[in-house]
């Protein structure tokens, strides 16, 4: 291979690497921008993860209870997924499932270079097998 | 793909359970495949109306995570309608059962709101459902806003009465307009009177448009021989050519278009 090339090869894979953190940095800057708006309200005072029942669901503002809903009916999703259904930016669909994260009432799991999103029912789906295998 | 539809409301006695199960034979003897669901566990009726026995599994156990959702439907095909599937899922009437559904912490509901909106999955997918009606709870309670959440389309039942009229509108305002559901306002119980004037009639779907913003979409009368059979009675199933099933089939067809 010839050494352009080669340093070719290697300044898309480092321009790529850029991408990635840029991608990462923006979606942390989303969360920030989001908790500013929202102030107080949007941190869980515990820390702990909190219940997303249809009450919990009422009580969010407009464009987070979008993203919420849209989650719990897909039970998990990526980012992509849910802005496919919501029709809005990706972009924005992260910084507001981030900010759910944050406020406890959905997890997040890291697989390889996607980050899905869950409302956390597996405790749920633990104690329902048990029964299922008794019976 | 099949739909799942919710009928609601905000006061009870506004004909929720007798709109469910008409609509549901009503789809059935157009021989589509149909699930009727008894969503009311405060006051569970659809086992009085079925007399269904020897009942192994309600809807209870189904959101409590005891069994599928296939163990809690019976299969009245045979019995109830002349075509298509039909099938019931009860609640459970005994107090203990009221009782207990009605101590279900928020950590359950969030549970059973999962549990409702996988049927999308096991009854409109795997089991091949054209239809599923959840017949739920008068009010605003967890019961029926977990319904309405996983249900496809909303049908909001009222009567004509001021206090009907006023609490379904703040329930639409509050509740409805925050889940973006499509959703459709049934009056139910008007008085022959009204509908078979013009003017009166005029009036009253004036009345309605400036109440709620939500379509109308059937003004259905008051029948004093519905009222008579007491509820014993599938019209849909008994009677195809009594006018409440004429106007059913109209709700039918508007359900389509919402």
């Amino acid at each position: 291979m010839t050494l352009p090339r080669r340093l070719e090869q290697s300044s898309a894979s480092i321009l790529q690497k850029i991408k990635e953190c840029l991608d990462q940095l923006n979606e942390k800057m989303e969360v920030m921008i989001e908790l500013s708006k929202h102030g107080q309200r949007a941190q869980n005072p515990e820390g702990l993860p909190d219940v997303l029942d249809v009450m919990t669901l009422l009580s969010l503002p407009d464009h987070l209870r979008k993203t919420a809903v849209t989650l719990c009916k897909l039970e998990q999703a990526t980012a992509d997924e849910v802005a496919e259904h919501t029709k809005r930016a990706r972009a924005v669909e992260s910084g507001y499932l981030n900010q759910l994260v944050l406020m406890g009432y959905v997890k997040k799991e890291r697989r390889g270079r996607k980050a899905y999103f869950y409302v956390d029912r597996e405790s749920e789906e633990k104690e329902a097998s048990k029964v299922w295998e008794k019976s | 793909m099949g739909k799942i539809i919710a009928i609601h409301s905000y006061k009870g006695g506004t004909g929720k359970t007798l709109l469910s199960i008409n609509l549901a034979a009503l789809y059935a003897n157009k021989g589509k495949n149909v699930c009727l669901l008894d969503l009311d566990f405060r006051a569970p009726s659809l086992q009085a109306i079925f007399k269904v026995r020897d009942v192994e599994y309600w809807v209870n156990d189904y959101l409590n995570g005891v069994c599928e959702i296939k163990k809690v439907l019976k299969d009245l095909s045979q019995t109830h309608v002349k075509r298509g599937r039909f099938l019931i899922g009860l609640a459970n009437p005994s107090t203990e059962a009221i009782r207990e559904m009605t101590a279900k912490d928020r950590k359950w509901e969030m549970k059973a709101l999962g549990r409702l909106l996988s049927l999308k999955t096991s009854l409109l997918n795997d089991m091949q459902l054209d239809y599923v009606i959840f017949d739920t709870s008068p009010g605003l309670q967890y019961s029926s806003i977990n319904a309405i959440v996983s249900s496809d389309v909303a049908l909001v039942v009222s009567g004509t009465d001021i206090s009907d009229i006023k609490g379904t509108q703040r329930m639409i305002d509050e509740l409805y307009d925050l889940f973006e559901k499509k959703t459709g306002l049934i009056m139910n119980k008007v008085l022959t009177e009204v509908l078979s004037s013009k003017n009166e009639r005029a009036d009253l779907v004036k009345q309605l448009m400036n109440s709620y913003n939500l379509p109308l979409i059937e003004m259905i009368p008051c029948f004093c021989d519905i009222l008579k059979t007491g509820g014993a009675t599938i019209f849909a199933t008994e009677n195809p050519e009594h006018p409440f099933i004429k106007t059913l089939d109209r709700v039918a067809t508007s359900i389509e278009n919402l």
